[in-house]
């Protein structure tokens, strides 16, 4: 298992045409990913390598079988091509753009709740179940099966820490982007239900920044009695306040939002927080462990 | 982006809420005539917080004592900022201070609306205000916000004031893709007017490409920066100036910081947070990161740190390749690379005699031994 993605999903690329979304096309399809068509309003009967392009989601779904969408169009046309995907039926919708407007996302996510659908993004590098399906542009030798899950604020810092799990052996169920901005299509919240419900992940390496407050619902998941082990890092101890930190949402506002506050908060919750980079792993076999032996109590 | 505080006010004001009636003066204006009565409230035009306890507000009882409110605020900084405007408003007989804000919060997939029944400079030592969640600005209710407001607020009549005006605020923040609107404080005068006395509003610059006033706030911004930064933000880098001597050339937020936090950890002083992931991964999209950092008298080494997915690690290494063979500065470059394409990266490094690093660790502690510093 994995979460929201794995072999089963049938994806079409938006905006297939354009660069971005040619390039997807090949290096997903290396990976496994089953593309099944791509959409292009006026470019319908083209093909991008094998895969055949048409003018709508709606056409792409009844002729392909597609369910699952990556968006790869203009900021600015963001939102009608994820709308178009998600009244279409589509279960799960990737955006990795950034620079969306705010109240685009809002619309966004609010389409998807009302039609059952998964979003993940904006401002995301997409989502990766290793050894079945990646859905964005993460490097592939950084991600080996395993039963981590990963969430993550920031692409670059997820490409990093995994290639360290990986190296040490670790592989991942999944790893989620959630986005650096401050609205998210899947929050941590959410992708940490999505985990806890999952059988293939043992444990969950939360991968955090200054700013916002997604910080406090790993720290709430983590104090629940049934919580499996949550380790994270949350990057930004040196960032002044009041200033933005590339992300949107990366901006302490408040002294809840400070990277101190929230290494507090979370550490009091059960939350095994690594105190850089370079002690991440130790941290996440730290939090395994301590699971494990919890676990073996409360069979004893 | 942060609107001035003028600017916010005349937003409110063309949405019919009331403010104020001020005057905003630019350096060299001199001292207007015209204003009727005193005594009058001079108000330094800054972007940076805390500016009533760095005394940026002064109370002027006559012309004379305006004259020279006007040559001190010009005169001063205010985190860092100079006004580049003052507003001058009447001094408001003030009976009640209270606190409302629309703002975007993930919590709420959406808007909040916030409420204190005590505003004013004091907010963030009072107890929290009240939160009611909207979301989707469409899902405002009235009678939400009323049962919300029930406790915090007793007056009746002043509740349903604040609800009316929450509603509007909602609407203009959906309208002009504004992230917060806050006002605080929130005013009773004497005379039972209810006024803005102060007013903070964010604007969205993602939706610069539907909304002109946002478009000019950005471009503002961009003219307001020196000309080697300017060409950096040209090229959509993201950078904040921090007080260390080991600069970053950096892909990701996350990563960048990550970088900076290692960089601390080691004993070094990071000099600046510098994204360059959302420009052109070229020659054309580095060169100015290097031009700003090489000019920056402060910046003793930078450390080039990528890893990249979308970005390709072969096209970054012939970038620096190019840039390495034109640069004039001797600064030492520490690079570390990695990601998609990285196994071409030592073949391109290897013609202009540079090493990259395998690992974050080694590049950082290299750069801090070069700036100086342990390690």
């Amino acid at each position: 298992m994995s979460i929201l993605l794995d072999r089963t999903n049938r994806v079409l690329v938006q905006g297939v045409t354009g660069q971005m979304g040619t390039y997807f096309v090949e290096d997903a399809c290396k990976y496994g990913t089953t593309v099944v068509a791509g959409v292009s309003p006026g470019r319908d009967g083209a093909k991008v390598g094998d895969v055949p392009v048409f003018g709508s989601v709606r056409a792409a779904r009844e002729a392909t079988g597609a369910d699952t969408a990556i968006v790869f169009v203009p900021p600015a046309a963001v939102l009608g091509g994820a709308l178009e995907a998600i009244e279409a039926g589509c279960r799960l919708v990737v955006v990795t753009a950034d620079e969306l407007p705010v109240l685009d996302t809002i619309e966004l996510k609010a389409a998807a709740r009302a039609n059952g659908a998964a979003v993940v993004g904006p401002n995301s590098p997409g989502i990766i179940s290793p050894g079945k399906a990646k859905l964005g542009f993460m490097p592939s030798f950084c991600y080996m099966q395993g039963n981590v899950g990963v969430i993550s604020r920031s692409g670059s810092l997820s490409y990093e820490c995994c290639k360290r799990l990986t190296l040490a052996g670790m592989g991942q169920s999944t790893v989620i982007g959630i986005g650096g901005d401050p609205v998210k299509g899947t929050t941590a919240a959410e992708a940490l239900g999505l985990f806890h419900d999952d059988p293939e992940t043992a444990a969950v390496l939360y991968l955090g920044e200054i700013g916002g407050s997604e910080e406090s619902f790993v720290a709430e998941y983590a104090a629940r009695p049934d919580a499996k082990p949550v380790a994270a890092l949350i990057v930004g101890h040196t960032a002044p306040p009041g200033r933005k930190m590339g992300h949107a949402a990366a901006l302490i506002g408040s002294k809840a939002e400070s990277h101190a506050a929230k290494v507090a908060m979370m550490r009091s919750a059960g939350v095994h927080v690594a105190s850089g980079l370079s002690d991440m792993v130790e941290t996440l076999q730290a939090a395994l462990s301590h699971g494990m032996r919890a676990a073996q109590d409360a069979a004893a | 982006m942060m609107l001035l505080e003028h600017e916010a006010k005349q937003l409110l004001d063309s949405v019919g809420i009331q403010v104020p009636r001020g005057l905003v003066i630019r350096p060299g204006d001199g001292t207007p005539d015209g204003i009727e009565s005193y005594p009058v409230a001079v108000k330094a035009q800054v972007r940076s917080g805390g500016r009533g306890k760095q005394g940026g507000i002064v109370r002027a009882g006559d012309r004379p004592a305006l004259a020279a409110a006007i040559t001190r605020l010009f005169a001063t900084a205010f985190g860092g900022e100079r006004p580049e405007a003052l507003l001058i408003e009447p001094w408001l007989a003030i009976e009640r201070e209270t606190y409302l804000s629309v703002a975007v919060d993930g919590r709420a997939d959406g808007y909040v609306v916030m409420y204190s029944a005590r505003g004013g400079v004091g907010i963030e030592e009072g107890a929290p205000p009240v939160r009611y969640p909207v979301g989707a600005p469409w899902n405002f209710r009235v009678h939400g916000l009323r049962k919300a407001l029930e406790s915090a607020e007793p007056d009746y009549q002043w509740r349903e004031k604040v609800i009316a005006l929450a509603q509007r605020l909602i609407r203009t923040a959906a309208m002009r893709d504004l992230t917060t609107i806050e006002i605080n404080p929130l005013a009773t005068l004497t005379d039972g007017a209810l006024v803005a006395a102060d007013a903070r509003v964010v604007c969205d610059e993602w939706a610069h490409f539907r909304n002109k006033a946002i478009h000019a706030q950005r471009e503002a911004e961009k003219r307001r920066a020196e000309p080697l930064l300017r060409d950096c933000l040209n090229m959509q880098h993201m950078y904040v100036r921090l007080d260390g001597d080991i600069a970053l050339i950096s892909g990701g937020a996350g990563m960048t910081m990550a970088a900076m936090d290692m960089i601390a950890d080691c004993g070094g002083r990071p000099a600046c947070f510098l994204d360059c992931s959302p420009g052109p991964t070229s020659t054309r999209g580095y060169r100015p990161a290097f031009a700003m950092l090489d000019a920056d008298p402060r910046v003793k080494v930078i450390l080039v740190s990528v890893f990249g997915g979308g970005t390709q690690m072969q096209r970054v290494a012939n970038s620096m390749k190019e840039i390495m063979a034109e640069r004039k500065s001797r600064k030492p470059v520490v690079f570390r690379l990695d990601g998609t394409n990285v196994d071409q990266v030592p073949g391109i490094f290897a013609r202009f005699g540079a090493h990259n690093h395998a690992r974050l660790e080694d590049a950082v502690a290299e750069a801090v031994r070069l700036a100086g510093g342990r390690a």
